[in-house]
């Protein structure tokens, strides 16, 4: 009895392990899920900074001097990485100027994200676009907001 | 059964050495089909093990005394309870328990990595099954095969220690062991981001999850150990700094060390090496406190087993892993760089970077004193064991400077704290600190340590008490919720942080309840029945227990023997208490189960200490009723467990999967949801 499962037990392991060689079955080397790269990660990295700063300073963490001065110092590092990953997108080709500018246009975004979020306003159902909080429709595309800002960072 | 598991031991072999060369050939050549095929051994392995672990237990249920491993951790009258726990008690089971939890925790990480981290997956599968292998060697040639015959069978076992018959004992050191093993996915992918050169925040990501896995079992494992001692050990106490306890800490201190500076790396890039290192330190530890437990190389209440074959063999993997990595850290400096430095010493990276060399301190400090004995009797032939004294002389400083790190850490600001900052945030924690500490002094309470403790504690709860107040506030203000609402949305939006500091408040009162020590009262007494004797507590109570009589029995396992006494508390009946001593009559040994009568504030601890007469006893004797008893009141030691659950409850905050692990709903709130959830998988 113990014999034949021994034996059965070998049999499905050789199976098990060969096959992927026999029949070139291949796990993949590369994730096939799209993975943040390093800019977008200490672009992330500097965001969740500036919204901890953000929050510090309306839990009166902060004075308005030192919320001035790691404001500004986050705010660089974070358009830094903001023009690294725009540059790894575009590649090197891409006009210094217009990726500078962009990258501006993106943090500002960004940061007027960070703000809804923290006030909690609604997003546009349509444009995606964050809106002031009570706000019953889009300032961006003027679609309606439905009811009032209930807010879902409860994840 | 018990035949087919130890043939799954020996298949176990092949297959993990297959693995580990699959893995890390498919990985250098780009072999998808090796790389897949090397995947699939891990959860073989897991299969192979996990029956021989069945076998192992199926030989204990059976009462298969030709079974060295079996005869010599068992007996027919033990326990079913105690028999499947059989597993983990000796040497021998508990060397492939450890495999076999480590093959479930790398089936894991294998699984959850199916389409994530590819690039890693290869080497992570070399390298856990290079771990793998190494105990499927060391159980199979190193004299600790559980399933080696004795050649006959004896007619009943020896019996399983009488200490270990408890029920923490089957569970405290699964645990740690979870936390032991859990450790190794951190270290794979580790080896494996220097492998592939992928240096960036990749690895820190996937590892800083699997190290608080690791780190909660950890803790878990460890308090586990101080409740078996405290109830099972029969002298008072919960710890002993003996080495088992302490190769258990070691780990521990370098993970928690770990856990805070990993933090750094994620917000300012810098530490690369540091971290790695530390990655690499308790990995080493975890090995070592494996040795240090199953080797019986150093004299210690868990340990039973002298076999210097084994001490070789794991000290000659100790070596080729520090040698290996170090290697690999090296080849790989360049890409190790810090990207910013510590702008000021006055700034959370700088309150971090202390904590990690004050723990790393400790740790340094706990492994010496352990193995000063080897140390000791290398140089002059005669070992020295270094006692709870150099111990706590060392440890009792560090702990408390670490204390008041733990306050500082999460209001100091990064980069560069300004005076205002300092004196906007310190300002009522240290109020409240200095007024504990004057209410205790006018209290009548002198010790030096003590004092500090319970102020550094006001410090820290007041720190995280304002912090979450503030943070609450702030939220609800802003958001216009509800107190409650606002308080679980700030929770759930940052875990790890508030998670966090919930592990913070555990472990402030666990380090009270440390202090709560130097106030122990202890008295010892002869006893005659209906004799009492009165302590007096250090909260100003007075205990008086008399004396009512002791009954004898005769369990399957034991005899035992029940004093039964009533406590009176400042004059008012509290009910009764019972004290025992058991003789387990396979092992031939007598021991203790004291009385314990717990409140939050203190406990009453009673240690049959003695009994005149136990022959006189069995027959009836009126005259042999006297005993021995040493009552003690040991204030705060409820709050070790409360911690311990306090921390288990902020880690499990702090563990508690984001948004990430789930599917992403593609709606039209996408740009929203991501931001959120990618905010959140920053900060998780």
């Amino acid at each position: 009895m113990e014999l034949i499962a021994a034996v059965l037990l070998v049999i499905v392991t050789a199976v098990f392990l060969l096959q992927p060689i026999l029949a070139g079955k291949a796990a993949p080397l590369v994730s096939p899920q799209a993975e943040p790269t390093e800019a977008q990660f200490r672009k992330r990295v500097a965001l969740q900074q500036l919204r901890d700063v953000e929050y510090e300073y309306a839990m009166g963490k902060l004075g308005d001097a030192d919320y001035r001065s790691l404001k500004s110092r986050l705010s660089a590092e974070a358009l830094a990485a903001i023009r690294a990953e725009k540059e790894e997108e575009g590649g090197i080709h891409g006009d210094a100027a217009a990726v500078a500018e962009a990258s501006e246009a993106e943090l500002e975004r960004e940061i007027a994200l960070l703000r809804a979020r923290i006030s909690g306003g609604p997003f546009c159902s349509d444009c995606g676009r964050p809106n002031p909080a009570g706000a019953r429709f889009c300032a961006h595309c003027g679609a309606s907001l439905g009811a009032p800002a209930v807010s879902d960072s409860s994840e | 059964m018990t035949i087919l598991g130890e043939f799954a031991l020996w298949m176990a072999l092949p297959i993990s050495f297959w693995g580990m060369t699959m893995g890390f050939v498919g990985g250098r050549y780009g072999r998808g089909d090796l790389v897949l095929s090397a995947e699939r051994s891990v959860y073989v392995v897991f299969g192979l093990l996990l029956i021989a672990s069945l076998g192992v237990i199926q030989a204990f249920l059976a009462d298969q005394f030709q079974y060295w491993y079996v005869a010599n951790y068992s007996n027919r009258e033990l326990d079913t309870y105690f028999k499947i726990a059989g597993l983990w008690a000796g040497q021998r089971g508990s060397l492939l328990f450890w495999a076999v939890i480590l093959a479930f925790f790398s089936s894991i990480a294998v699984f959850q990595n199916r389409r994530r981290n590819r690039e890693f997956m290869p080497y992570v599968v070399g390298v856990l099954q290079g771990i793998l292998a190494f105990f499927v060697v060391v159980l199979l040639f190193a004299k600790v095969n559980p399933f080696e015959r004795l050649g006959f069978t004896p007619p009943d076992g020896a019996g399983l220690n009488p200490q270990l018959q408890n029920y923490w004992m089957t569970i405290h050191p699964p645990t740690l062991y979870f936390g032991f093993t859990a450790f190794s996915i951190p270290f794979a992918f580790a080896i494996a981001a220097l492998l592939t050169g992928r240096l960036d925040s990749r690895w820190i990501v996937v590892t800083r999850r699997w190290t608080l896995v690791s780190w909660f079992f950890l803790t878990n494992g460890i308090i586990f150990g101080m409740r078996w001692a405290y109830e099972e050990l029969g002298w008072g106490g919960y710890w002993f700094w003996d080495p088992v306890e302490n190769a258990s800490l070691l780990p521990w201190l370098s993970s928690t060390a770990f856990l805070h500076s990993v933090m750094i790396q994620e917000n300012r890039g810098m530490l690369k090496i540091w971290n790695m290192s530390l990655v690499l330190l308790t990995f080493l530890l975890t090995i070592f406190a494996t040795f240090l437990t199953r080797s019986g190389l150093i004299e210690s209440v868990h340990s039973f087993a002298q076999n210097t074959e084994i001490a070789m063999i794991f000290l000659a993997f100790m070596g080729s892993v520090l040698a290996g990595s170090v290697v690999l850290i090296l080849y790989r400096l360049p890409a190790l760089r810090s990207e910013n430095q510590i702008e000021s010493f006055l700034s959370r990276e700088a309150a971090f970077l202390l904590n990690n060399l004050v723990l790393l301190g400790a740790a340094f400090a706990v492994l010496w004193g352990t193995i000063y004995p080897l140390v000791s009797e290398a140089i002059t032939g005669q070992a020295v064991a270094v006692g709870p004294p150099f111990f706590n002389r060392v440890n009792i400083p560090i702990g408390l400077v670490l204390l008041a790190l733990t306050g500082i850490g999460p209001v100091i600001a990064w980069r560069k704290a300004s005076a205002r900052n300092l004196k906007k945030n310190f300002l009522l924690p240290l109020l409240v600190g200095a007024g504990v500490v004057v209410i205790f002094l006018g209290l009548g309470a002198r010790d030096g340590y003590a004092l500090a403790t319970f102020g550094l504690s006001a410090f820290v709860l007041t720190v995280i008490v304002v912090e979450f107040w503030k943070g609450t506030r702030a939220r609800a203000r802003i958001e216009g919720e509800g107190a409650f609402a606002a308080l679980l949305h700030l929770v759930g939006r940052n875990r790890r942080r508030w998670g966090g500091y919930i592990v913070h408040a555990g472990v402030v009162m666990i380090f009270t309840a440390f202090a709560g020590s130097a106030f122990d009262r202890e008295i010892r007494k002869v006893l005659n029945p209906g004799e009492s004797v009165s302590v007096a507590s250090p909260f100003g109570h007075t205990y008086s227990l008399v004396y009512e009589g002791i009954s004898s029995s005769r369990e399957p396992n034991f005899d035992r023997w029940v004093a039964l006494l009533s406590v009176e508390k400042d004059g008012k009946p509290q009910g009764a208490l019972t004290t025992e001593r058991r003789f387990y009559r396979v092992n031939r040994q007598m021991i203790t189960e004291v009385g314990i009568r717990s409140t939050p504030l203190e406990d009453l601890y009673v240690i049959l200490a003695d009994v005149e007469d136990f022959e006189g006893m069995v027959t009836n004797n009126p005259d042999a009723q006297r005993i021995v008893v040493q009552v003690m009141v040991n204030p705060l030691v409820a709050w070790i467990w409360y911690g311990g659950l306090i921390i288990t409850v902020g880690s499990l905050i702090a563990l508690w999967p984001g948004p990430e692990a789930g599917p992403r709903s593609r709606t039209a709130r996408q740009g929203a949801a991501e931001t959120e959830t990618d905010l959140v998988e920053a900060s998780a």
